[in-house]
């Protein structure tokens, strides 16, 4: 991989992430003043001046800007005012249950979704293919959280074996890491199975055949990696959907996460928790794109010579 | 739910692939579907017996009449008394509305970024493209939610951010196809005529690639059905009194031991008008664009 390859694509990254931080700082001033919105209706002018001066409301917007941007960069995201905390920690606490869900459910994704798509691809046509792409379509169509309430209505509400909230055990992860894989091995699954199709008729798969290449050997060595790129790519882009559904579904299951904190941070105008999850998304993100970027260089040694980007 | 067609991605049509899929039966049963739902979205209020916000305290969680319920009732009634059935169609309407308004403008405003991008191309061009990835990598959930925080939610802020959704995927499409119809005969054959550049793209250029864009608002339908049912599942959506199907499970979840009906037909209907709408878009891509054939969205 050339450094040129990875050096445009960490330039990237950080733009992205530049434009995720100018985006919530816009979003941000055009809301309103905070003074204002802080203080009392019948709060005297001088004492709004004040408050402006002090957090420097009252500099020039580019100003406003850079002493924003310096105060992310020191770790300061604000307070939250309903706990009295700074931001940063009330979100980073939660982190690790959420990184506990979405990485199962993640994890899920691809043994069932790959699982899916190669079952499928090798048995096209037939039942399995069938039954295998209607789980499929089942799987997309299927809304998380109406999903997560009919799973709650039966595994914990009409058999009783799994709680259906909280967390705590293997068995408060086993239906919300359930419902929030479902429909990303739905579309993983379409994808592996369509670019495998498209890779199972090339003719170096029937030279590896010739050669006697055992079966297993066969996918996973040859078929898979060749078929890897479209993979990858909607995996990459399914990290996106996986946090937005983890939000839904983390509500669903009341799991206590960063999903549950930033719709209750929402409900409640929580501005400070609000921005830092967003922007520790944007961060997220931008990681993902990155690494799923590094990876189409060293799947594609074509892609990752320097080769310049055609965009379509 | 955040998605965006990749032209890359798709499956270069082989011999194998060109055979009809899925039965017509299917496809008809979709389109019955859909029908029904547009029909029941439209005359929500010559069909519901009672009207959304209609309480009756005395007839508290009556069950379905098929189970022993009043047969005045035909889904049961809520917490509130109210009935299951009516709000259902009403919750029905808002949800279509949506998702209606959510394309049009989605669509709109995506293929207009992409014209705008693949015709003047130089610093258009990237900051468009640069907006559009910006886009892609966030979850659209995400930006959302913050700016439903940021603002305060309204009815009208809701549809304008539910109806950004999937602008990007308009906007790279346009721009890809826009570029390849420009390297092609027929645009260059009327530009030489002096057509104003304009009347080129709407009346020649548009007309061509319209059957991809529209495959794509197959794709964006449920999706923004997903979106909105989410949100206002989540409460940050669409507010009380009014309702919406997402609302509607949101409020019957809590009751979900008890009085299940409250939410399941709610749900039920956003599976099968995503899976209608879906399915059917999976049949239109096959007969209208062999080359997109097996590109997931």
């Amino acid at each position: 991989m050339s450094p040129r390859f990875v050096l445009t694509k960490l330039l990237r990254a950080c733009l992205t992430l530049v434009l995720a931080v100018t985006f919530v700082f816009v979003v941000l001033r055009m809301s309103g003043d905070p003074v204002t919105q802080m203080l009392p209706d019948d709060t005297p002018a001088a004492v709004i001046t004040q408050y402006r001066a002090m957090w420097g409301l009252d500099r020039p917007l580019p100003e406003q800007y850079l002493r924003y941007v310096a105060g992310l960069v020191r770790g300061d995201f604000g307070f939250s005012f309903r706990d009295d905390r700074p931001a940063l920690e009330i979100v980073l606490e939660r982190l690790p249950m959420t990184l506990e869900l979405g990485l199962t459910a993640l994890a899920l994704t691809l043994l069932l979704g790959l699982g899916a798509g190669i079952l499928a691809s090798l048995n096209r046509g037939n039942a399995i293919d069938h039954a295998t792409m209607a789980f499929t379509i089942f799987g997309h169509s299927m809304p998380n959280f109406f999903l997560g309430i009919l799973l709650i209505l039966l595994f914990a509400m009409t058999w009783r074996v799994l709680p259906s909230s909280g967390a705590g055990s293997i068995e408060h992860l086993i239906m919300p890491a359930v419902t929030l894989g479902t429909s990303y091995a739905a579309t993983v699954g379409r994808f592996t199975r369509s670019s495998l199709l498209e890779v199972l008729h090339q003719p170096f798969m029937r030279t590896a055949r010739a050669k006697g290449v055992p079966f297993g050997r066969r996918i996973m060595g040859h078929a898979l990696p060749n078929a890897g790129i479209p993979i990858v790519t909607v995996v990459g882009l399914r990290i996106g959907a996986l946090i937005g559904g983890a939000v839904v579904v983390e509500s669903v299951f009341a799991w206590p996460g960063v999903g549950q904190l930033l719709v209750n941070a929402v409900a409640f105008r929580d501005l400070a928790v609000v921005q830092t999850v967003v922007l520790l998304i944007a961060f997220t993100m931008v990681v993902v794109n990155f690494l799923v970027d590094i990876l189409y260089g060293w799947l594609d040694p074509r892609i990752g010579a320097g080769r310049r980007e055609a965009q379509a | 739910m955040s998605t965006s067609v990749d032209p890359i991605l798709t499956e270069p049509e082989t011999q194998s692939t060109r055979r009809q899929r899925r039965l017509p039966v299917v496809v008809s049963l979709c389109s019955a579907w859909l029908v029904l739902v547009l029909i029941t979205a439209i005359g929500a209020d010559l069909i519901a017996p009672y009207g959304y916000a209609e309480q009756s305290l005395l007839n508290r969680l009556k069950p379905p009449a098929f189970l022993g319920g009043d047969p005045a009732y035909v889904l049961g009634t809520d917490g509130l008394g109210r009935d299951v059935f009516s709000r259902l169609l009403y919750a029905l309407r808002t949800s279509v509305l949506i998702a209606f308004c959510g394309t049009l403008i989605g669509s709109v405003i995506g293929t207009m970024l992409g014209f705008l991008a693949a015709h003047f191309r130089g610093w258009v061009d990237e900051i468009v493209m640069l907006l559009v990835d910006f886009q892609a990598s966030m979850p659209f959930l995400i930006i959302a939610l913050a700016i439903l925080a940021f603002f305060g939610n309204s009815f009208e802020l809701f549809l304008i951010v539910v109806g950004f959704y999937g602008w990007e995927v308009y906007a790279r499409l346009t721009r890809g196809l826009v570029l390849q119809a420009n390297a092609q005969g027929y645009a260059f054959a009327v530009r030489t005529l002096g057509v104003h550049p304009f009347r080129i793209y709407v009346r020649h250029v548009l007309p061509n690639i319209l059957s991809v864009l529209v495959v794509q608002v197959t794709l964006n339908f449920p999706e923004l059905i997903l979106l909105e049912t989410s949100l206002s599942f989540l409460g940050l959506g669409v507010q009380p009194p009014e309702t919406s199907l997402g609302l509607m499970l949101g409020e019957g979840r809590n009751y979900i031991a008890t009085a299940w009906w409250m939410a399941i037909p709610a749900g039920v209907v956003i599976f099968l008008t995503t899976l209608s709408v879906s399915l059917l878009g999976d049949w239109l891509r096959d007969r209208l664009d062999p080359t997109l054939r097996d590109a997931d969205q």
